[in-house]
C-alpha cells in the first residue's frame, strides 16, 4: 500500500475514534439535560400534589370552621382552596401521559374530590349560608349537618382521597428514583466507554507512530546511510526493498543509481588505468629510439673526432640537445603518469625539515635568497606528494626568477580543516591570460630552445593536488612576482 | 687450456646491443659475446637448437626486459626453473625503472638491475659496478 494512503487512513481512523468518543459524551450530556428537565417537572408535580393535599385539608377545616362559627374568613379559605385545587388538577392532567397509572390515579383523585365537593362541601356551604341569612333555614341546615358530618362517610372519603394522593406522590418518587438509577447507569457506561475509547485511541496513535517510525524512518535512515556510503566513494551498495510504496520506489532508484555509478566509475577507472598505461608504454617505447640516436651520435663523436668539420660537430651538438630534450619530455610524461600510483602511508612530517630536504636538491644562483617561515607546522600526512609539490613550486620560483636579488618565500596559514601553504617569488610574474594554461602538461611560457623547461612541473603539481581533492591558486600579474598557494587537508 | 668468459646478451635492440658491446670492450677483459634477439632465441642457443651455438654455458647473462615473443622476466623464469642453468649469474639491463619489474627481477634472484644506458664507467650505479667486478673476477685466460 502507498505510504500516503497509509498515513491518511491512520489519521482518519484516529479521527473517527475521537469523533465517536465525542458523540457518546454528547449523548450523555443530552441525557443529563433530559433528566434535569424531568427532575424539575417531577418537583413541580410533587409540589402541586402536596399543595393539592394541603388544600383538601384546608377545605375540610375551612368548611368545618364556617359551619360551626359562620365566619366568612373560614368560607374564604374554603373557597380559595377549592378554586386553586381546580387549577392544580388541570395543570397536573396536562403534565401526565394519559396512559400512565398516575393519570388514572389522578382521575380517581379528581372524582373523589368532586364527590366530596358535591356530596359534602357544596350542599353544607349552601345550607349554612341559607341558615345564616334566615333562621327559617336553620332546621334544614341542622338536619343536613347531622346527616353528613356525624356519619363516618365524610371522614372515609377524605381518608381515601389522602391515601390516593400519597400513592400518587409515591409513584412520582418511584419514577424519579428509577430515572436516577438509569442516569447513573448511563453515566457509568459513558465513563467506561470514554475511558476505553480514549485508551484505545492513544494506543492506536502510539501504534501508528511506531509503525510509521519503523516503516518510514528506519528505511529512510537505511537509504541515508546508503547515500552517505555512495558519497564516500563506495558504490557497491544496495538496500533490500520489495515493497510497493513510494519509499521502495526511492530505494530502487537509489539502487539503480548506485549500480550505474558503480559501473560508470569502474569504466572510468579502467579508462584512466589504460590511459596511464598508454602514457607509460608510449614513453618507454619512445625512449629506445632516442637512446639509439644518442648512442650513434656518441659513437661518431668518439670514433671520428678528428674527421669532423666544425659544422658537422655543431650539427651533432644540436642533435644531442634535441635528444636530451626529448628524453626529459618523456621523463616528464612518465612522472606525470606515475602521480598517485605510489602506495602512500601517512607519517609525521615536520614541513620545515621537509623544505630543507627539498632545498638540498637545488643549486642556488648567487644573490638568491630562500626564506622559509619559522612557524612551519608539523603535520600528519603522506610525505612524497607534498615533497613533490613543494619541490616543483620552488623549482619554478627559482628557475624563472630574473632578478639579481631573487627572493622566494615559503609560509603557511592554518584553517580548521586544512592548511594553506604559500610559495611566493619576486620573479617576472605571470599575466592573467596564462593562469590556466600553465597547469596543462607541456605548456611553457619560455621558448624551448632557450630554456631547460619541459612544462611538466606545474602539471604534476596540479595532478597531485587534484587527485587528493586539494586546490591550487595563483595570484600574479606580469611584472609583480607570483604567489602560488595550495590547500592540504589536516 | 683456455678459458674465455662467455656473455649471453638477450637484447632486441641492435643499437643497444652495440652500445653494451662498446662498453664491455673498454674493460679489457677477454670475453665472447653472443647476442640473442629475445628469450626464445636465447633458450634455443643454450639448448644447441640454433645456428649460433655456445661452447659452454654462459658465465653471465645480460637480459633486457621489453622484448618480443618472450620477454626478459619470462626468460629469467625459465633459467631459474631449469636445474642446469639456475646458478648462472644474471643481470637485467633495461629502460624500465618500474617497481613491479624491479621486484619481479629481484624475486628471480638477479645479481643486478641496471638501467639503460649502461656505461661501464658509471660507478654511481652499484649494480653496474657489481657487473664490472664480476667480469673482472671471471677474467678469461688462454
Amino acid at each position: 500500500m502507498r505510504i500516503s494512503y497509509l498515513i491518511f487512513l491512520s489519521f482518519l481512523s484516529i479521527l473517527l475514534l475521537f469523533a465517536f468518543t465525542t458523540f457518546i459524551n454528547f449523548r450523555l450530556s443530552e441525557r443529563v439535560k433530559e433528566n434535569t428537565d424531568f427532575v424539575n417537572q417531577s418537583g413541580n408535580i410533587v409540589r402541586s400534589s402536596n399543595r393539592f393535599q394541603r388544600n383538601t385539608i384546608n377545605m375540610g377545616s375551612g368548611l368545618r370552621g364556617f359551619l360551626l362559627t359562620g365566619e366568612d374568613s373560614f368560607l374564604q379559605a374554603y373557597d380559595s382552596a377549592a378554586t386553586e385545587n381546580k387549577l392544580i388538577l388541570t395543570d397536573l392532567f396536562n403534565q401526565l401521559d394519559t396512559t400512565s397509572r398516575q393519570y388514572k390515579l389522578l382521575v380517581d383523585i379528581a372524582s373523589l374530590n368532586n364527590r366530596w365537593l358535591s356530596e359534602f362541601g357544596q350542599p353544607l356551604r349552601q345550607a349554612k349560608i341559607g341558615a345564616e341569612a334566615s333562621d327559617v333555614n336553620l332546621p334544614y341546615f341542622n338536619k343536613l349537618y347531622r346527616e353528613k358530618m356525624q356519619s363516618s362517610d365524610e371522614r372515609k372519603l377524605n381518608t381515601r382521597l389522602q391515601e390516593e394522593i400519597r400513592e400518587f406522590v409515591n409513584i412520582e418518587y418511584e419514577k424519579r428514583s428509577e430515572r436516577e438509577k438509569l442516569l447513573n447507569d448511563s453515566l457509568q457506561m459513558t465513563k467506561t466507554i470514554s475511558f476505553f475509547m480514549i485508551t484505545f485511541s492513544v494506543l492506536m496513535a502510539l501504534f501508528i507512530v511506531a509503525f510509521l517510525t519503523i516503516r518510514i524512518s528506519k528505511r529512510i535512515l537505511k537509504m541515508v546511510r546508503m547515500a552517505d556510503s555512495i558519497a564516500a566513494g563506495n558504490y557497491n551498495v544496495s538496500t533490500e526493498e520489495t515493497g510497493k510504496d513510494e519509499l521502495s520506489g526511492l530505494a530502487r532508484s537509489l539502487n539503480y543509481m548506485a549500480k550505474t555509478l558503480s559501473s560508470n566509475i569502474n569504466e572510468l577507472t579502467k579508462k584512466n588505468r589504460e590511459l596511464d598505461q598508454f602514457a607509460h608504454i608510449v614513453s618507454h617505447d619512445m625512449k629506445a629510439p632516442l637512446r639509439g640516436i644518442d648512442n650513434v651520435v656518441s659513437w661518431i663523436e668518439e670514433d671520428h673526432k678528428d674527421e669532423l668539420t666544425p659544422k658537422v660537430a655543431e650539427y651533432i651538438r644540436l642533435i644531442k640537445g634535441r635528444v636530451i630534450r626529448g628524453e626529459s619530455l618523456i621523463q616528464g610524461l612518465l612522472s606525470y603518469a606515475r602521480v598517485g600510483k605510489e602506495e602512500e602511508g601517512e607519517e609525521k612530517i615536520d614541513t620545515k625539515a621537509l623544505l630543507k630536504e627539498v632545498l638540498e636538491n637545488f643549486s642556488m644562483k648567487e644573490g638568491t635568497t630562500i626564506n622559509i617561515s619559522e612557524a612551519m607546522p608539523v603535520i600528519y600526512s603522506v610525505k612524497l606528494p607534498l615533497l613533490q609539490v613543494f619541490s616543483n613550486l620552488i623549482d619554478n620560483a627559482l628557475k624563472y626568477n630574473d632578478k639579481t636579488n631573487g627572493l622566494v618565500k615559503v609560509y603557511h596559514k592554518e584553517y580548521p580543516g586544512h592548511w594553506e601553504f604559500f610559495v611566493s617569488d619576486n620573479g617576472p610574474g605571470i599575466s592573467k591570460n596564462y593562469h590556466e594554461k600553465i597547469f596543462m602538461i607541456f605548456q611553457t611560457l619560455k621558448e624551448r630552445d632557450s630554456f631547460e623547461s619541459t612544462g611538466v612541473g606545474l602539471a604534476i603539481v596540479k595532478k597531485i593536488l587534484d587527485s587528493r581533492g586539494e586546490e591550487i591558486k595563483l595570484e600574479s600579474e606580469a611584472g609583480t612576482g607570483s604567489i602560488f598557494s595550495f590547500t592540504w587537508k589536516k | 687450456m683456455s678459458r674465455i668468459t662467455t656473455i649471453l646478451l638477450v637484447e632486441d635492440d641492435q643499437l643497444d646491443a652495440m652500445d653494451i658491446k662498446r662498453s664491455l670492450d673498454k674493460l679489457n677483459v677477454l670475453y665472447k659475446l653472443v647476442v640473442a634477439k629475445n628469450g626464445e632465441e636465447a633458450i634455443d642457443m643454450m639448448k644447441g637448437n640454433h645456428e649460433v651455438t655456445l661452447e659452454n654455458l654462459p658465465d653471465i647473462i645480460l637480459i633486457d626486459i621489453n622484448m618480443p615473443r618472450m620477454n626478459g622476466l619470462e626468460f629469467l623464469q625459465v633459467i631459474r626453473d631449469t636445474p642446469e642453468w639456475k646458478k648462472i649469474k644474471c643481470f637485467m639491463i633495461t629502460t624500465s625503472d618500474e617497481k613491479v619489474d624491479k621486484e619481479a627481477a629481484k624475486k628471480l634472484g638477479v645479481s643486478g638491475y641496471i638501467l639503460k644506458p649502461f656505461k661501464i664507467n658509471n660507478t654511481s650505479s652499484l649494480d653496474s659496478f657489481n657487473l664490472v667486478i664480476d667480469l673482472m673476477n671471471m677474467k678469461g685466460y688462454e
